[in-house]
């Protein structure tokens, strides 16, 4: 039986969805699981992280682990991967996971694969499955060492409700702070909006916004629809969006229900971030732009003009 | 301070790719410089032009590397390493690592820069797993680096909360984003001046290595298929008057997409 370490994702005190989703998808694989969880004030989520599918509880709670730091996380992974003998280590999507997984792997000795959307073991062979190219290819690799460290795309695997774990805490030593790379400030980019990996419905902002007014009418649409906000590079770089914003082959992926594309062409980049989207729509005023050859349904037209028509219509239909 | 950035020849993405028999089709296909490399090579030209900081570039590959390696003097790096050995087909990125760690030995550089990672395997993982090996502060994903004094530079980096400010001690490794600048298009002087200048060559014996050192002979994990993603269809394109077309399209988002 394959054991298969989670790192919970804590945002704010908050276990988030993706811990689930993996320890889900490690018990479909008939695995034994195990999570870690890194921060401060995480003890009190072990019996959460339980109901979440492990059955071992790896907790490093300090309050000097309170901000990310890359060198630390990492020292508490490995320590836990050691102790619970993993096979796999698995990191959901953020850009904490990103920037310790390789580092676990090279200290394990271990394969390190990024983006997986899928996984397979057949006997002791691990197989795993990604993009790659922007999203035009998908790849499937042979893991020849006996660990794996991956990072797994968002929305890859599902939670299954009536998958849960056991109630068992392990602590772990506290590692040293890194001294030579220190945080000593970070800038928020909460804006009380809805998480975009969360959302249900995602309305993104591009170029054709043009400006603040633009932008404020798209926010309105989504604020109507409860959905979460999300923007083209161009509106970023623009300095209209924050960074955090972006959905794109480096920003967010997001697979959500519905995703209305207004104002944006459609670069390669911005559609590896969108294309896994159940339904698509998109508004824009060049009936050429390549949004189009990807959207259920294209409106051509000036999303200044549409934007207003489509809040009353879709006012009409849920009231 | 002696800066060693990274760069690597990749597959253009906006280009289609074919499959068969589960191989990328080598027929046209166009090469570039990794977009993320480029914004590293455009960082460390931007340090020496304000810090006076010296420039290194060491890319891996062969003789198809030149052209991307005289574009980066073009812009302005000043010295380029390209390490060339037949026995890296199938290395992988801890190998690669292991390689830039051999040339990184053998300079005196205070910080290294590479792109988040590359355009074509998006798998970002060699800058870190280098940082790993040469036991260096490492900081990922940065938008902006500023020269404190001779021994710490402050990033920015984008994490999961915001924008995170942070302080490395140096040597260090930071991997950018593209967000942290614009890359420059050489001058005419520039690319002049690139045609002239000296590409050192290296295989791995005159690095001081080999293939079984770095571990190119038995990658960790290997692609055994590739195949394409499911492409989305173009769905039902609507022109016209405005309110009608909006009416409809809402109407089939409730009734025919049942997302309302």
């Amino acid at each position: 039986m394959a054991k298969i370490l989670v790192i919970a994702d804590i945002k704010e005190g908050v276990l988030k969805g993706s811990t689930a989703e993996l320890l889900s998808k490690a018990k479909t694989l008939s695995a034994q699981t195990a999570v870690v969880a890194i921060g401060s004030n995480v003890e009190s989520l072990v019996a959460d992280l339980a109901a979440a599918g492990s059955d071992t509880q790896y907790i490093a709670d300090d309050k000097s682990l309170e901000l990310f730091s890359a060198g630390p996380y990492a020292a508490c992974v490995v320590a836990a991967a050691q102790q619970f003998e993993a096979d796999m280590i698995w990191f959901g999507f953020s850009e904490a996971g990103k920037a310790v997984a390789p580092r676990v792997a090279a200290q394990l000795n271990a394969a390190c694969a990024t983006e997986i959307i899928d996984v397979t073991l057949e006997g002791e062979k691990i197989q795993v499955v990604r993009p790659a190219i922007a999203g035009k290819v998908i790849q499937r690799i042979q893991v020849n060492t006996q660990t794996l460290v991956a990072v797994v795309r968002a929305g890859a695997f599902a939670a299954n409700p009536g998958i849960t774990g056991t109630q068992n805490m392990v602590k772990l030593s506290i590692p040293a702070p890194d001294l030579k790379a220190v945080i000593k400030q970070i800038l928020s980019d909460a804006s009380g909006e809805i998480d975009l990996a969360d959302a249900d419905i995602v309305v993104s902002v591009g170029r054709g916004a043009r400006d603040q007014a633009g932008i404020d009418l798209v926010r309105e649409l989504a604020r109507d629809l409860s959905a979460g906000f999300g923007s083209s590079r161009a509106m970023v770089d623009g300095g209209f969006m924050a960074h955090n914003k972006q959905v794109g082959q480096t920003g967010k992926i997001v697979a959500p229900t519905l995703y209305m594309a207004m104002g944006i062409s459609g670069a390669i980049q911005h559609l590896a971030g969108m294309t896994g989207s159940k339904t698509i729509l998109a508004v824009n005023k060049d009936p050429e732009a390549p949004i189009f050859n990807v959207a259920d349904y294209g409106i051509v037209g000036d999303l200044f003009e549409v934007i207003p028509i489509l809040r009353q219509e879709i006012k009409k239909i849920r009231g | 301070m002696k800066i060693l950035t990274t760069v690597k020849r990749v597959v253009d993405v906006e280009l289609n790719i074919h499959i068969e028999n589960g191989a990328i089709v080598e027929d046209g296909l166009q090469y570039v410089i990794n977009a993320w490399d480029e914004n590293g090579v455009e960082a460390a030209v931007q340090l020496k032009e304000k810090n006076g900081a010296q420039t290194t570039l060491v890319s891996i590959g062969g003789q198809d590397n030149t052209d991307m390696i005289r574009k980066c003097y073009a812009m302005g790096m000043e010295d380029a390493i390209l390490i060339d050995d037949p026995a890296l087909v199938s290395a992988d990125a801890f190998a690669f690592a292991r390689i830039l760690q051999t040339v990184y030995e053998k300079g005196d550089y205070d910080l290294v820069i590479t792109g988040k990672q590359a355009q074509d395997t998006d798998s970002g993982q060699t800058g870190i797993i280098l940082a790993e090996y040469l036991q260096l502060p490492c900081v990922s994903n940065v938008i902006s680096i500023e020269v404190m004094d001779e021994a710490h530079i402050r990033v920015s980096r984008l994490g999961d909360s915001g924008t995170e400010i942070v302080e490395i001690t140096l040597p260090a490794v930071v991997t950018v984003s593209d967000s942290i600048n614009e890359p420059r298009l050489p001058a005419m002087r520039g690319i002049m001046m690139a045609k002239k200048k000296k590409i050192q060559t290296l295989d791995l014996a005159a690095l001081g290595t080999s293939a079984e050192a770095v571990g190119g002979a038995a990658p960790k994990s290997e692609i055994v298929e590739f195949m394409k993603s499911k492409t989305r269809k173009a769905g039902q394109k609507f022109e016209g008057d405005a309110a009608q077309i909006t009416a409809q399209v809402v109407e089939l988002l409730a009734n025919e997409a049942k997302v309302f």
